[in-house]
């Protein structure tokens, strides 16, 4: 009786699935969003997942600020519906999110936070003629000339060298690197700060890695640093590793050099175990792309209304999400359509529109990645204070694209 | 010198954490004959039952560390509510090969339930330093005494199941459980009275583990056991699986391997030299370092 | 016997050759529909890798009876070979677009090539099998698997960054296999052939001497190797054997995705495409029934893209929604009531056979009243 049971109750999820299928499949899809009233916006981000954080900072973000668009009045007078989908960080999951996005008749589409599960769906965007825009796959080779990918964050051959070019300012002469091969991020980052570095003149004296990015010990990695001489540590792992592990570690193990990280260095400030020295927090620095500290009216206003919203400090995912919507509502409006992504595309091709956004003022470059500075932040911790209130960040000083010649 | 010092405390601070969560791996498996995939997941719910307790224990004025008790009870129930509603029903009916899948199933389900709860959700908590900083300082390099408190405490874990296991007469019903079942039976031993109490045993040592683990790595996270508990179970395996000193001994020369690896052959590859070592270690001894080999009866 | 045997494959191999045939001329008639471009055809190069993966890995769990854990590190090899060695053909100049023979051959080369190599790999892991079995041997394939995965990483030329030195990915997609949108539909005659091709061979293998040669060793290795069965040999073929599969599986996903990164197939991970996904798969299609598997495949792929992608889920009420947005949270429940009540996994040891499986559902139809010889199929095909 209980196998006949489950024989029944399979067969009918299959026949539900099936037709849920058709279903999704058969339907006239672009019909309705080309004449419709609102805007269909995809967001396709981790929401699941290793990267989940990621993806829940980018559709927080993203929904802030659709709803900030929506109560203006839309774009050229329609409103914006988000639809958003959940890749978990994976290639596949990305690109049937894609997909499926497209045959429901999404030509607008944001994501994915990751280069790896973004490069999935970079060239099927440009096959379908569906405007991309990721905010955060950092990797160079996402976007190239001629093509409807873009994204609101700088790519890692500019970060690593405007994280180089803060280096030789310094006047440092010797560098080491800690990063982990398993992850695009971290490798990538790594990769172009060394060529930057040889570029310029400065010794990278020693590279270790870890084989994870959920790695727990750093201290043997940062000993060998100790070993080597170097000033400056260029290590690239995210918020949780260094306030937990990275930075203790490091000074435990007696590096009391500089400890120099990237974006995913901003965050830190909520991941530090009670009860540290916080003092080993002194001479940390990274490069970001905006100081959510600064006082430019267009960052204090987003920061203020999104922990309004949300009761925390924005992580830059969800700056760089608001961007990207940032971007397709001036190409929109530029474009005077949103029922024509090619139009959309050209107006985004346009070298010459300057965008302000939260995370900078900046022009895209001829491949569709920003030209723009970055912010070198560092940790300061007020003894006075004492305790975790004592720990802060600010602003050192901002290396802007130009100043790399 | 002093890199040697220092791989060696690193390696001894890992592995220390090792043998503790090996200790509770190899405990359930010399009794029931199961990889318990979820004990690593069990680690998992000790670690989130810390972080919510000990800002109660501060309240209370108590030492931080206290908060391990309400996590031993959380953990032992949860082991015990795995066995319960997953491992016995299948271990009726199926075989070791199904069980050990329900293992997995139960590793997954406990992950993923984790991220599901809104208190917890996909983002990793950072603990407070539960024991006051500090160590001995040998030329010039650091060994932390929560270093030396986590050896001690596996040192003492051992000891105590050691004593538990040969001495008591619950020890003396689990030890003939996992040699005959159906001779336990027949000696008026309850086989599931015993097995579930193997279960709150080893889940309440996965608590003193997660404690251990948060002082030293303050992150705690819906994933953090699966990895770990991987690497303990390979330590366990190591040293010879269902042997209590095997575990404990397995569990430091892992995390030895570990860092002497990072600090002399590669950073990066770590985890693969590991397994390798696992790989040779079963190859060359399949009863592990301890252990002695038993040949089938036909 | 031998005679019904001659007029099964007969019968049954006409038919797969005819609907494979049908099944062409539809695909080349839908074509570049958007529909079907899409969504569905998408869809059926991921169900062929996945069914690949979890058959193969069948071979292993359910005939041979040993657990192994680190399916999809051969399945990384695979597509990594067969990425890697694409790309050198592109950059050598044999072929520029992804089209004409010279495309086709290098294809089926690199998708071959991709089997081999995982199947050396395949033996490596099967001689660790011949001192070891059950936990033991779980533990060894897991670490395999982690260490393939921790050495692809490493290698320059393979790694996160190693595909074309930038990132793996888009490059892959310009130059390589990775197919794009209508490429998939172009060339989904050769995924579904291959995949056809490859269930077909491993059928063969479980219904020839080796195949009962393998089961008489999962029911009793003792008893096998005292009836002059050679264990180790039949080991480490089965292993090989099954490794070369789920290496084409991983050129089928080279194929498929755009990128490629290791985190795909590692033992836990978002997709549903891990090494522990595949036991859940096979587990739930049968161990033993090649069937179960390819249609457990089947439906484990629709259950998951619908979960995350069907617009009726938004139909549905709220608690079963929240639920939903963990699918695996799901998937790990169904696969431990499955094990609970049906430990053989939905088919059990059964396969479907064209000339028995009609009259079978018939005569069972009829005794559905009575409901007796509900396992009858099972136990038939368990007394071959």
């Amino acid at each position: 009786m209980k196998k006949k049971l489950l024989a029944i109750l399979l067969a009918l999820s299959m026949t539900l699935a099936l037709a849920a299928c058709g279903g999704g499949g058969g339907e006239e899809p672009s019909g309705e969003a080309a004449g419709g009233d609102t805007i269909k916006i995809g967001l396709i981000g981790p929401v699941t997942g290793n990267n989940a954080s990621f993806g829940n900072a980018m559709v927080e973000g993203a929904r802030m600020t659709v709803a900030e668009i929506n109560a203006a009045g839309g774009i050229l007078g329609r409103q914006i519906e988000l639809l958003e989908a959940d890749d978990r960080g994976d290639a596949t999951e990305c690109m049937n999110a894609f997909n499926n996005m497209v045959a429901e008749g999404v030509q607008y589409i944001i994501g994915s936070a990751t280069s790896g599960a973004t490069a999935a769906i970079t060239g099927m965007a440009n096959e379908e003629g569906v405007v991309l825009i990721s905010p955060s796959a950092t990797a160079d080779d996402i976007t190239t000339e001629d093509d409807y990918v873009f994204r609101s964050c700088f790519k890692d051959s500019l970060q690593g060298d405007i994280a180089a070019a803060w280096v030789q300012q310094q006047g440092i002469t010797k560098v080491g690197t800690i990063m982990c091969s398993a992850d695009n991020y971290s490798s990538g980052l790594v990769n172009s700060f060394t060529a930057a570095c040889e570029a310029r003149g400065i010794e990278v004296a020693a590279d270790e890695s870890t084989a994870t990015m959920d790695a727990q010990d750093f201290t043997n990695q940062f000993t060998s640093m100790v070993n080597a001489g170097v000033e400056l540590v260029y290590a690239i792992y995210y918020y949780d590793a260094v306030g937990a592990f990275l930075v203790p570690q490091a000074r435990a193990a007696g590096f009391d050099g500089i400890i120099m990280g990237a974006d995913g260095f901003d965050g830190t400030l909520d991941y530090i175990s009670e009860g540290t020295d916080y003092s080993v927090f002194n001479d940390v620095v990274y490069t970001n792309h905006y100081d959510a500290t600064d006082s430019s009216p267009v960052v204090a206003e987003y920061v203020e209304a999104y922990q309004a919203e949300y009761g925390t400090q924005p992580l830059c995912f969800a700056a760089l999400a608001s961007d990207c919507l940032m971007m397709l509502q001036k190409a929109m409006e530029a474009a005077g359509t949103a029922d024509d992504p090619a139009a959309v595309r050209d107006a985004l091709a346009d070298t010459s529109v300057t965008y302000e956004g939260v995370t900078g003022t900046f022009n895209l470059d001829e491949s569709g990645t920003p030209v723009k500075g970055a912010a070198v932040i560092e940790f300061t911790y007020d003894e006075s204070v004492g305790g975790v209130e004592g720990l802060g960040t600010q602003l050192v000083t901002t290396i802007s694209a130009d100043d790399l010649a | 010198m002093g890199v040697f010092l220092q791989t060696l405390f690193v390696g001894l601070r890992l592995g220390s954490v090792y043998a503790l969560i090996a200790l509770g791996y190899t405990m359930v498996y010399g009794i029931i004959r199961l990889i318990n995939f979820a004990h690593g997941d069990f680690i998992m719910v000790g670690g989130y039952t810390l972080i919510f307790t000990v800002p109660l224990m501060t309240a209370a004025g108590l030492p931080a560390w206290l908060a391990v008790v309400i996590a031993i009870a959380v953990c032992a129930l949860v082991g015990v509510g795995v066995e319960l509603v997953a491992y016995r029903p299948v271990r009726r009916k199926g075989t070791g090969m199904t069980a050990l899948i329900t293992a997995v199933a139960m590793s997954l389900f406990l992950e993923n339930l984790a991220q599901a709860i809104p208190a917890i959700g996909p983002n990793p908590i950072i603990a407070s330093q539960l024991f006051a900083p500090g160590g001995f300082r040998v030329a010039g390099v650091t060994l932390d005494f929560v270093t030396i408190y986590t050896i001690a405490v596996s040192a003492a874990v051992m000891l105590l199941l050691y004593v538990f296991t040969q001495k008591t007469r619950m020890g003396r019903a689990m030890r003939c459980v996992s040699e005959d079942k159906s001779a336990a039976v027949l000696m008026g031993i309850s086989v599931n009275r015993t097995v579930l109490t193997t279960f709150a045993v080893g889940s309440g040592l996965s608590a003193v583990a997660a404690l251990m683990y948060v002082a030293q790595y303050p992150k705690v996270y819906t994933t953090m056991g699966s990895l770990l508990g991987l690497k303990a179970f390979v330590a366990a395996v190591a040293g010879g699986i269902g042997l209590i000193p095997g575990a404990m001994l397995g569990g430091l020369v892992i995390g030895l391997v570990e860092s002497f690896t990072t600090s002399y052959i590669s950073s990066s590859l770590t985890d693969a030299v590991v397994f390798l070592i696992l790989i040779a270690v079963l190859l060359i001894k399949p009863a592990g370092i301890l252990g002695k080999n038993v040949g089938e009866k036909v | 016997m031998n005679k019904t045997v001659k007029r099964g494959y007969i019968v049954n191999g006409l038919t797969a050759v005819l609907a494979y045939a049908a099944f062409c001329v539809l695909a080349a008639t839908l074509g570049q529909e958007g529909g079907f471009k899409l969504i569905i055809a998408p869809g059926i190069w991921q169900c062929c890798y996945l069914i690949l993966l979890a058959a193969s890995l069948n071979l292993v769990l359910g005939f041979m009876g040993q657990l192994s854990l680190g399916h999809c590190g051969f399945m990384a090899i695979g597509a990594y070979t067969a990425a890697l060695m694409s790309l050198a053909f592109e950059r050598a100049g044999v072929y520029d677009e992804k089209s004409g023979a010279a495309f086709l051959a290098v294809l089926f080369l690199c998708i071959i090539s991709a089997g081999l190599l995982a199947a050396a790999f395949g033996v490596l892991v099967g001689i660790p099998a011949l001192r070891l079995k059950g936990d033991y041997l779980a533990i060894i394939t897991l670490g395999f698997g982690l260490i393939i995965v921790n050495v692809i990483n490493n290698l320059p030329f393979a790694g996160q960054n190693g595909l074309a030195e930038g990132s793996a990915a888009a490059s892959l997609y310009a130059t390589g296999l990775g197919f794009g949108s209508s490429d998939r539909v172009a060339y989904l005659w050769a995924g579904v052939g291959v995949t056809a091709l490859c269930v077909t061979l491993m059928f063969m293998f479980v219904r020839s001497k080796y195949g009962r040669a393998v089961r008489a060793i999962r029911d009793d290795e003792i008893a096998a190797a005292a009836s002059g069965i050679n264990t180790g040999y039949y080991k480490v073929l089965t292993f090989a054997f099954s490794a070369f599969f789920a290496g084409v599986a991983g050129a089928l996903y080279a194929c498929c995705n755009a990128s490629l990164s290791t985190v795909s197939f590692s033992f836990t991970n978002g997709s549903i495409l891990n090494s522990t996904f595949v036991v859940v798969m096979v587990v739930l299609g049968g161990m033993g029934s090649l069937t179960g598997s390819v249609v457990s495949a089947v439906v484990m792929f629709l259950l998951n893209y619908q979960i995350a992608n069907g617009a009726w889920v938004d139909a549905l009420p709220g608690f079963i929604q929240g639920a939903f947005t963990y699918p695996m949270l799901v998937y790990a429940v169904v696969l431990i009531v499955i094990i609970m009540f049906r430990p053989k996994g939905i088919f059990g040891a059964y396969e479907f056979s064209l000339l028995r499986t009609p009259g079978e559902l018939a005569r069972r139809l009829r005794g559905l009243g009575r409901g007796k010889r509900a396992n009858k199929g099972g136990k038939e095909a368990a007394a071959q």
